[in-house]
């Protein structure tokens, strides 16, 4: 299987959209209709700053352990890094004690570099870089400037190969190129494909015996890797590694916070699983295609549900559904008993839940056995990869929902119309968010536990706590205007989406 | 031509120019750009600054025109076009600035004649080119305040001869620029003067507007903002008189003396001031006194920090701290003649010490730096180490601190371990700060 270049847009491989508003029958109706619909070409007359493919691949190649990543583009391309510095580090070290903080370059393009090709720059980059720092891999994120002057990255770099003694990655992922940002997990992939996803040679000794290699047969049958996201927190993967070890399968967590090195430790198991639709497909098919790894692709293990249902699919491979049933049913008694004194404070309350289409389903179930009602949805894109999990929802055919990638804009107009009592948000909209006067949950956080059993135990125990006390949301609700002009909230929230496909 | 950079302390110009209209109180900007440029910048200023925030209409809330390869084929002007009229509709601003990023730079859109088509807008609408390609933050910055002084302040023939504007301070690139501006209105009133400092606390864009009619520009820097301040000059009439930015009372003392000197205010006057100065400051150096002597509070100092902060500091420490600083990198991307500027400024210190003035932006040249200029642990039995030290720079000095086991104060871009509000490090309140600060490190573990 040829890899491409460069991974095509999600508008156009997964024919996704980002912007919608309607009810969920509506939208469900549209995604059953061909190419969804034509979502994929609904665009917006007044938009606002949202990430890119760029700013979202870094989320995984800042996270690699003992790689640099060089930033080929002008000074600014990856600034956002800055975020990471401290976080990163301490979120390494929970994977490997001695792991250090990320390093990045920026090849610092200017105008003379956007008239010459910036070829010179990066191979000055990946020389030093290789020197300096003696990574495993090097990681080169393209953004808009070489792609449009016509830089051949991948060439350049493996001009390079036999100069450094890192592994070299291409990972194009300009920003103009789509707008869709989750276009930025193929983009990633894509580079791993190319440099990192390679058969490791098994150490056989001489004298090994018949057992050994036996040994490593079993072993090898019972390991799977668990794709996880920059979303994840160590809480969740433990919690994962807790319930899977309990069907005895050996787990592997790829692709944030691995070394380059586990891209080929991870081609010896049995089964690739993805923890979020939106993720994955990219890579996980062409593994199975390639290196005959079978995959499983569904929902995302947070709440019960979500949670019993991705822990048999899993089962299922394994010829463990029995197994799994029964430790489901276990889990599901304990933490029903653990949930009761929240169950009374949050019963009733309305929330509006917005972030990635996966993640706000799977969330709602959540929200809703704990007996709080969905005011309102909000997905950062849609594509395919939700049917599985609105599928899991009942009675959700009449709540609103928006899709928009971030565009707090039209957030304030729903919620406003809405009005629900607190809302559970994606990272990025925050200072807006806050002016709504209302308690805010994010809707992940990589320092917290959402996933898994004890995921659903700790979201409740927030909520509870979120809701005790707003003060400091209601005060910048008082004292901090938002920027949005009092005609717009009389307006329909869809005004300044335009929609050229079909109902 | 500029060179890679190892970890970048500064963006993009669309940064720096964001930056500042981040400042500007009631400002929209209107981003002319790929998708992920704004929202980039403000993830890296966000935390880079001391959490910053996204303020009125920053983060997610900044219009964005959001170009794909759609426009990068066709052109992205009727695109911008729409954007701009849907953003007068929908954000409530008294200045839109049009901003525009490299692709819609390269593919040659006319963004400034798109934009002169809303020359009858209710509030201006001005455009600004800051392209990534084109510089770095500084110059952002500065092309941002140079297009305000010639498209919104309003010209005034009759100067005030005791008014003066101040600038020079990069909003974000310097976490503490609004604490910073806050003292140095404070001092310059305290020498008669009414000090604009465009962008300080209760500031608001009529202080810019009515910034025309000054008899000075204050610029708080050798290096940054050439363009603003010659736009002064030529347009309103108003000349410039740079200067450092003081941190402490010594450089404080120096500063009021070239102002109040410059606008021949009396010598009583400055006299005056500085005495009550003099007195509040050097009672809180007082209370620290007794513990330096008693356990020994000097230090050797290790400087990293942007062409405004590294002079300020290095003198600070030695002339005031009695301290020893050793090596100060210079973190900025300067020519050569930027760099003989500053170069000035490390001399005739009070204390006569002298430190080692490296100008370079890579992070991981510091440890060259340093083991370059002093003499390495060859296993001698009697070992001059660097020690005791502090190091004053950013977070990416947080690992060569403690390899040095040397604490470390955060002072230029990025910050992201601690929370900036109105704390400042310039004059002597700001002197008072840092010192508490530097020392607070100190007695940490007490």
């Amino acid at each position: 299987m040829i890899i491409e270049n460069a991974a095509p847009a999600r508008e156009e491989r997964l024919k996704a959209g980002i912007a919608f508003c309607g009810t969920c029958a509506q939208l469900q109706n549209r995604l059953g209709q061909k190419d969804n619909g034509c979502l994929y070409a609904v665009n917006r007359s007044f938009s606002q700053a949202h990430g890119c493919q760029f700013t979202l691949s870094l989320g995984i190649l800042n996270t690699l352990r003992n790689a640099v990543v060089i930033m080929h583009g002008p000074v600014g391309c990856g600034f956002c890094s800055t975020a990471n510095i401290g976080t990163n580090k301490n979120f390494k070290k929970l994977r490997d004690p001695s792991a250090g903080g990320i390093i990045w370059l920026s090849t610092n393009l200017d105008e003379s570099d956007v008239i010459e090709g910036g070829e010179k720059k990066l191979r000055a980059a990946v020389l030093y870089a290789d020197r300096e720092f003696r990574p495993e891999a090097i990681v080169v994120a393209s953004s808009c400037v070489p792609a449009l002057i016509g830089d051949d990255v991948d060439s350049i770099l493996e001009n390079l190969e036999r100069e450094t003694a890192a592994e070299l990655v291409p990972v194009n992922c300009e920003g103009f190129k789509t707008k869709l940002m989750a276009t930025a997990y193929d983009a990633v992939y894509n580079g791993v494909l190319k440099k990192l996803t390679k058969y490791r040679e098994r150490n056989v000794y001489l004298t090994e015996s018949e057992l050994s290699g036996k040994l490593w047969e079993y072993e090898r049958e019972r390991t799977v890797n668990v794709f996880n996201v920059g979303s994840m927190s160590r809480a969740d993967e433990l919690e994962i590694k807790r319930l899977l070890s309990a069907l005895e399968l050996k787990v592997n967590f790829l692709p944030c916070f691995s070394r380059p090195d586990d891209f080929r430790a991870a081609l010896d198991a049995a089964l690739n699983i993805s923890v979020c639709g939106t993720h994955d497909d990219y890579y996980l098919k062409y593994i199975h295609k390639e290196f005959n790894i079978p995959y499983v692709i569904d929902t995302m293990p947070i709440g019960k549900k979500a949670t019993a249902r991705w822990l048999l699919k899993i089962a299922e491979h394994f010829g463990q559904v029995e197994r799994a049933r029964l430790l489901i049913q276990k889990e599901e008694a304990e933490l029903e008993q653990a949930l009761e004194s929240y169950r009374e404070i949050l019963k009733g309350k309305r929330v509006y839940v917005s972030g990635g289409e996966v993640r706000i389903f799977v969330t709602a179930e959540v929200l809703t056995d704990l007996g709080m009602e969905i005011a309102g949805f909000k997905g950062h894109h849609i594509d395919e990869f939700v049917r599985p999990v609105m599928e899991g929802l009942p009675d959700i055919d009449d709540i609103y929902i928006n899709i928009a990638s971030q565009h707090p804009f039209e957030q304030v107009n729903i919620v406003k119309r809405l009005n629900p009592d607190l809302l559970v948000i994606h990272t990025g909209s925050g200072n807006i968010t806050a002016k709504h006067g209302l308690p805010v949950l994010p809707l992940f956080g990589p320092g917290y536990n959402y996933m898994g059993y004890s995921g659903v135990f700790e979201i409740a125990r927030r909520l509870r706590r979120i809701i005790t006390n707003n003060q400091f949301n209601r005060n910048m609700q008082k004292y901090r205007p938002a920027p949005y002009r009092s005609e717009w909230y009389a307006k329909e929230p869809s005004a300044y989406i335009k929609d050229t496909g079909t109902k | 031509m500029s060179a890679i950079i190892d970890r970048p302390r500064f963006g993009c110009p669309l940064g720096g120019a964001l930056g500042m209209i981040r400042a500007l109180p009631r400002t929209v900007p209107i981003v002319h750009a790929s998708t992920g440029c704004a929202y980039n910048i403000y993830v890296g200023m966000n935390s880079g600054a001391g959490y910053l925030g996204g303020g009125y209409c920053g983060a997610t809330s900044t219009p964005s025109s959001n170009v794909v390869e759609k426009e990068i084929v066709f052109g992205g002007e009727e695109r911008l076009r729409e954007q701009i009229a849907t953003t007068l509709e929908v954000m409530d601003g008294d200045l839109y600035v049009v901003l525009s990023g490299c692709m819609v730079e390269m593919i040659g859109d006319d963004a400034q004649s798109v934009t002169d088509n809303f020359k009858n807008a209710p509030n201006p609408v001005i455009y600004v080119s800051t392209p990534g390609f084109k510089g770095n933050s500084a110059y952002g910055y500065d092309v941002v305040l140079e297009a305000l002084a010639k498209e919104y302040v309003s010209p005034r023939k009759r100067k005030k001869a005791d008014k003066v504007n101040v600038f020079g301070l990069i909003p974000g690139g310097d976490v503490f620029y609004k604490g910073n501006l806050r003292e140095i209105k404070r001092l310059l009133n305290l020498i008669g003067l009414e000090a604009n400092t465009l962008i300080g606390e209760g500031e608001t864009l009529a202080d810019v507007k009515n910034s025309g009619d000054a008899a000075l520009n204050v610029v708080l820097s050798d290096v940054y903002a050439p363009l603003a301040a010659a736009a002064y000059e030529n347009i309103h009439n108003i000349p410039s008189l740079r200067t450092p930015l003081p941190i402490g009372y010594l450089q404080t003392e120096r500063f009021l003396r070239l102002i109040g000197g410059h606008l021949g205010i009396e010598k009583e006057i400055i006299d005056k001031a500085l005495k009550s100065e003099q007195n509040v400051y050097f009672d809180y150096f007082e209370r620290i006194s007794d513990s330096y002597n008693d356990i020994d509070f000097q230090r050797y100092g290790l400087v990293v920090a942007d062409a405004n902060y590294a002079p300020a500091i290095t003198e600070f420490i030695a002339d005031e701290l009695g301290w020893l600083p050793h090596l100060t990198v210079v973190t900025d991307e300067l020519t050569e003649r930027q760099q003989e500027l500053l170069n000035k400024r490390f001399n005739n210190y009070a204390s006569g010490v002298k430190t080692h003035i490296r100008y370079d932006s890579n992070t991981a040249s510091v440890r060259r730096h340093l083991s370059g200029s002093w003499e390495r642990n060859c296993n001698h039995r009697y070992y001059d180490s660097f020690s005791p030290a502090v190091v004053f720079g950013s977070v990416f000095e947080r690992e060569l601190a403690e390899e040095l086991q040397a604490p470390l104060l955060t002072v230029s871009f990025p910050i992201t371990n601690r929370v900036v509000f109105n704390r400042g490090y310039a004059g002597t309140s700001g002197g008072l700060a840092f010192a508490e600060d530097t020392f607070g490190l100190l007695v940490a573990g007490r």
